[in-house]
């Protein structure tokens, strides 16, 4: 965790996909324009909120195996990393709507599924928040999360196909492996989903360090 | 074969008990005929579908809440003891969701049948609908059992209960929805598989999930 | 005190009359040149969102570092 190679390679990948995502060619689309653009910033978000969430299930298991309260804490700081994720995707995501559909909230599915998402995560941290005794609300949060998190993949990944999106790749909508250029278009996406998970990551470690410092202060 | 005696002991004890006192059966039906009338009262006739439907699935929704999370807030301290020492908590959860889905179908089935005779409208793919209020009555259990152990656990009862299951519910009432406006506009059977799939999908999940990680939750 | 509050009224009022006399041409910065700028004004958000959120994390900080 204290190495830094990762970082530094988080940080290029970020970098590289800031200045490909703006200079690279980019399939010329009606409506869409150079907002396509959006997507090497606005999708990465989604990745590294899942990537965050994935983590905090993982420490999660880990807690209920091991009852070690770092694992739980863990759980909870990649979780309150995972929200401010998904805020930003939620927030880039309404912006481009705006200028693309015609309004911040299109009522489209992903839209909504993804805040019912969040109000999930909310959900775990009021949880949190209501029981005072701190094994007993490792252990519960801990359940609750795992419990909760194949109802989320279910919400976000499985569902919006079974519907009508404005969204590509949903529905009757084609998705980007359609459009043609997708290889030029994939050399800065996946990168991108690589670099804003790690960038995720370190500030997970962080607010992690930071927490563990703080409770070694209190005790 | 220990397992399936448990759960078949403690099934029995569990509807033994409700069939002493009647009383959660009997709330919760009476709270959906009476919620069926003012709906009723309000609305007299009902022309549009989407809201025909929309309207039922709220209802039961709200019964359902209501009703499964009496299986594990109202239960004595003294009962969970009880039962601690008879059984292993996998037979415990896993009594307590059949007895729930047992309970929801009878309730669902009559509020479905109150429901059809009030507004004077019935779907026109009958028995698609019923398959549809079946499986929703199935996930309300699955779901709302496990999320009310918790809720119980955190010893927070009610306000909890709402919290933590809406957003795990929406889901699946969302699918729910599509699949009875499905059986509404007689849509072709085929058409459907896939919800159907997603939420006997759905149950499964919850089930194994609830199976596996009330153990964790029950031992203090 | 009140006039001026109805002098400044009507010269709002004036200006979105004057607005409409332009017509057509919308409020549209952001969808010219092939709305580029809502690209700009995303990465932007992203990167405020982080940049804040680094800041309240380095307070946190601080605040240990001082005990």
């Amino acid at each position: 965790m204290y190495k830094s190679w990762w970082k530094i390679m988080g940080s290029v990948l970020v970098i590289y996909t800031t200045i490909g995502g703006l200079l690279l060619g980019v399939p010329r689309l009606a409506i869409l324009n150079e907002t396509i653009r959006n997507l090497y910033f606005h999708v990465p978000m989604w990745f590294g909120m899942l990537t965050l969430f994935s983590i905090s299930v993982w420490y999660s298991i880990k807690y209920l195996l091991s009852t070690n309260q770092t694992d739980d804490l863990k759980a909870v700081e990649s979780v309150n990393v995972g929200i401010v994720f998904s805020l930003l995707g939620l927030v880039t995501g309404s912006i481009w709507a705006k200028f693309t559909w015609g309004q911040y909230w299109s009522f489209d599915v992903k839209q909504n599924f993804t805040a019912i998402a969040i109000l999930l995560y909310f959900a775990y941290l009021v949880l949190r928040n209501s029981i005072d005794e701190e094994q007993k609300r490792a252990k519960i949060s801990a359940i609750y999360n795992i419990f909760a998190f194949p109802m989320m993949v279910v919400l976000i990944m499985v569902l919006p196909r079974l519907q009508d999106s404005l969204h590509p790749g949903n529905g009757g909508n084609p998705g980007f492996n359609s459009y043609d250029l997708d290889s030029r278009m994939r050399a800065v996406l996946y990168p991108a989903f690589l670099g804003w998970s790690i960038i995720g990551y370190w500030i997970y470690t962080i607010r992690f360090r930071i927490r563990s410092l703080e409770i070694k202060d209190n005790s | 074969m220990q397992f399936a005696n448990e759960v078949k002991y403690l099934l029995y004890k569990e509807i033994l008990l409700e069939w002493r006192s009647k009383y959660a059966i009997n709330g919760m039906l009476l709270y959906v005929v009476s919620t069926i009338f003012v709906c009723f009262i309000s609305f007299v006739t009902m022309e549009n579908k989407i809201t025909w439907n929309a309207l039922f699935w709220i209802i039961m929704l709200f019964a359902a809440i209501n009703g499964v999370s009496k299986s594990f807030l109202q239960e004595s301290k003294g009962r969970q003891l009880y039962s601690y020492i008879i059984a292993s908590p996998a037979a415990i959860i896993l009594a307590k969701t059949i007895y729930n889905i047992l309970m929801m179908v009878i309730l669902t089935t009559i509020a479905l049948g109150v429901y059809i005779i009030v507004f004077s409208y019935s779907p026109s793919d009958f028995l698609l609908f019923y398959i549809a209020v079946i499986l929703g009555s199935l996930s309300f259990s699955t779901i709302f059992t496990m999320v009310s152990a918790i809720a119980t656990k955190a010893g927070n009862g009610g306000m909890l209960m709402a919290v933590l299951s809406f957003p795990l519910i929406i889901p699946v009432l969302i699918v729910l929805i599509k699949l009875s406006k499905n059986a509404i506009d007689g849509l072709d059977r085929s058409v459907s598989l896939d919800e159907i799939g997603i939420l006997l999908l759905i149950n499964v999940m919850t089930v194994t999930a609830s199976l596996i990680l009330f153990p964790y939750l029950w031992k203090d | 005190m009140k006039k001026i509050i109805i002098a400044f009224l009507l010269w709002i009022n004036s200006v979105s009359v004057f607005a409409q006399d332009n017509g057509i041409e919308m409020a549209d910065t952001l969808r010219s040149n092939g709305k580029i700028y809502v690209v700009v004004v995303c990465i932007v958000i992203i990167l405020a969102g982080l940049l804040g959120y680094l800041f309240s994390l380095d307070r946190r900080l601080k605040k240990l570092e001082k005990k």
